[in-house]
C-alpha cells in the first residue's frame, strides 16, 4: 500500500498510464468520437436546423453529450477487468488513487469528445451564438459532474456480470438531477438569463459525489 | 400468527369504513378514495428507501450480512409499493388532471424512486458472490442517498405542482374532514404494519435459505 505522500504521485502515474495505453491503440477515443458524431448526425438529420428553439437545443446538446459519455466512460475499469490487469494495478496503488486517476482520465476524455462534438453541434443545428462564459462554465462543471458520477458507477459495474449493458441503466438515476440542471443552465445562457443558480447546483452535485466517492472507493475491492 | 390476522382485519375493516363512512371531498368526488391507498403506498415507498439505505450504510460500517438482507428486502418491497403508488397516482391524475402522465414534480420524483429501486435491484442481480454483492450494492445505495436531496431541490425549480399537499399536512392548508383523516391515518398504520410484516418475512426467508445452503454444504465438507 502506498503511503499518503505518494498517493498524488500514484494518481498522476495512473493518469499517465491511462493516457499512454489509450494513445497506443486510440481504440476508445475513435469509438467514442464516432459514436458522438453518429448521435449528433442522427439528431441533426431527424430534426434539421433549430436556430430559434434554444429550449430544444439545450436538451439535445446534453443528450448528445450524455450518450457519448455513457458509451465510453464505463470502459476505464472494464478494460482492466477484461485485460486481467486489475490485480496488478491494485498491488501498486490504493483504490482511491486508482479511481482518481481514472476520473482525471475520464475528464480529459470527455473534454476531447466535447471539443469535437460541441462546435459541430452548434454549426449543424444552426444554433444562435452562445454567451461563451456561462456556456463554457456549464460545459466544464456539467462534464465534471458527469465524469465523477460515471467513474463511480463504472467502478461498480466493472465487477458485475453484464458490464456494458447495465451501465446506462444503473448510472441514469444518478445522472438525472445533473442532466436537468445542466439543460436548464444551458437554456438560461441562450435566453440571456443568469445561470448562476444552476451552475452552483451542478458544482455542489459534483463535489457531493466526489466526496461520496472518496469515502466509498476504499470499499471497492476487498476480495 | 395472531398479529397477522389482526393486521388483515385492520386493513379490511378500515377499507370498508373508508369507503362507506368517510365523506368525499367536494372537488375530488369519488377519486377521494384513492387517498387511502395511494398515499400510504407512497409513504411506504419512501420509508422502504430510507430503511434500505440506512441498512446499506450500516453494512458498510459493520459488515454484517443481516444488514444486507434488510437492505435487499426493503428495496424489493419498496419497488412493489412504488409501482402501486405510481399506478394509483397515474389513474388519479387521469381522472383529475386529464392525462396519465405529465411530469408533474411528484410524478418526476416517484419516477426517480422507481429508477433508483430498479437500478439497485438490477445491479444486485448481476453481481456474483454474497459478500461482493452486498458491498457493491451498499456503495451504490450510499451514492444514491447523496443524490436524492438534489433531486428534491432541483425538480421544484423546474415545474410548479398541481399535486395536493403531500403526506402530512403540517400547515393545515387543506381542511381535511376529521372522518377522512381518521381513516387515512388508520390506513397509514395498516400499510406500515403490512410493510413491517412482509419485510420480516423476506428477511427470515433469506436467512433460512442461507442456513439451508450451509447445511447442504456441511456433509460434503465432512466427506472431504
Amino acid at each position: 500500500m502506498p503511503t499518503r505522500e505518494s498517493s498524488s504521485a500514484a494518481v498522476w502515474a495512473i493518469l499517465r498510464k491511462e493516457c499512454r495505453s489509450e494513445w497506443r491503440t486510440r481504440y476508445g477515443l475513435n469509438a467514442a468520437l464516432l459514436f458522438a458524431v453518429t448521435t449528433l448526425a442522427a439528431v441533426s438529420f431527424a430534426i434539421g436546423q433549430l436556430g430559434d428553439r434554444s429550449d430544444v437545443l439545450a436538451a439535445l446538446l446534453w443528450m448528445v453529450i450524455l450518450f457519448a459519455a455513457l458509451a465510453s466512460l464505463s470502459h476505464a475499469f472494464v478494460r482492466e477487468v477484461e485485460g486481467h490487469t486489475l490485480t496488478m494495478l491494485r498491488l501498486i496503488a490504493s483504490p482511491t488513487s486508482i479511481a482518481l486517476g481514472k476520473l482525471l482520465f475520464n475528464l480529459l476524455f470527455l473534454g476531447l469528445i466535447e471539443v469535437v462534438t460541441v462546435p459541430l453541434f452548434l454549426v449543424l443545428m444552426a444554433a444562435p451564438a452562445p454567451r461563451w462564459a456561462p456556456f463554457l462554465a456549464t460545459l466544464a462543471v456539467g462534464s465534471t459532474a458527469l465524469a465523477v458520477t460515471s467513474t463511480l458507477v463504472g467502478a461498480l459495474i466493472a465487477q458485475s456480470r453484464e458490464r456494458g449493458a447495465l451501465f446506462a441503466g444503473v448510472s441514469f438515476p444518478l445522472l438525472m438531477p445533473l442532466l436537468l440542471a445542466a439543460v436548464r443552465a444551458t437554456r438560461a445562457q441562450w435566453l440571456g438569463v443568469s445561470a448562476a443558480a444552476e451552475l452552483r447546483l451542478l458544482a455542489a452535485y459534483a463535489l457531493a459525489l466526489l466526496a461520496a466517492g472518496l469515502l466509498l472507493y476504499d470499499h471497492l475491492w476487498e476480495d | 400468527m395472531i398479529a397477522r390476522w389482526l393486521l388483515f382485519l385492520w386493513i379490511a375493516a378500515w377499507t370498508v369504513i373508508a369507503l362507506l363512512w368517510a365523506p368525499l371531498v367536494p372537488l375530488l368526488g369519488a377519486t377521494t378514495r384513492v387517498l387511502y391507498f395511494h398515499i400510504p403506498s407512497a409513504w411506504i415507498t419512501v420509508l422502504a428507501l430510507a430503511w434500505s439505505m440506512g441498512h446499506s450504510l450500516a453494512y458498510l460500517r459493520r459488515r454484517r450480512i443481516e444488514h444486507d438482507d434488510h437492505a435487499a428486502a426493503a428495496a424489493e418491497l419498496g419497488l412493489v409499493f412504488c409501482i402501486a403508488a405510481t399506478i394509483t397516482g397515474s389513474l388519479w391524475a387521469k381522472a383529475m388532471w386529464g392525462s396519465y402522465w405529465n411530469w408533474d414534480p411528484r410524478e418526476t420524483s416517484i419516477f426517480y424512486l422507481l429508477l433508483i429501486y430498479g437500478a439497485y435491484l438490477a445491479l444486485r442481480g448481476s453481481i456474483d458472490g454474497e459478500e461482493r454483492r452486498a458491498r457493491l450494492s451498499a456503495i451504490y445505495s450510499a451514492v444514491a442517498f447523496v443524490t436524492v436531496p438534489f433531486l428534491m431541490f432541483i425538480v421544484p425549480r423546474l415545474y410548479f405542482t398541481l399535486h395536493p399537499d403531500p403526506l402530512i399536512n403540517t400547515h393545515g392548508k387543506i381542511e381535511m374532514d376529521p372522518r377522512i383523516r381518521i381513516c387515512f391515518y388508520a390506513m397509514l398504520i395498516g400499510f406500515t404494519g403490512l410493510f413491517a410484516w412482509m419485510q420480516s418475512l423476506r428477511v427470515r426467508v433469506t436467512r433460512l435459505a442461507r442456513r439451508l445452503e450451509a447445511a447442504a454444504a456441511e456433509p460434503a465438507r465432512r466427506a472431504v
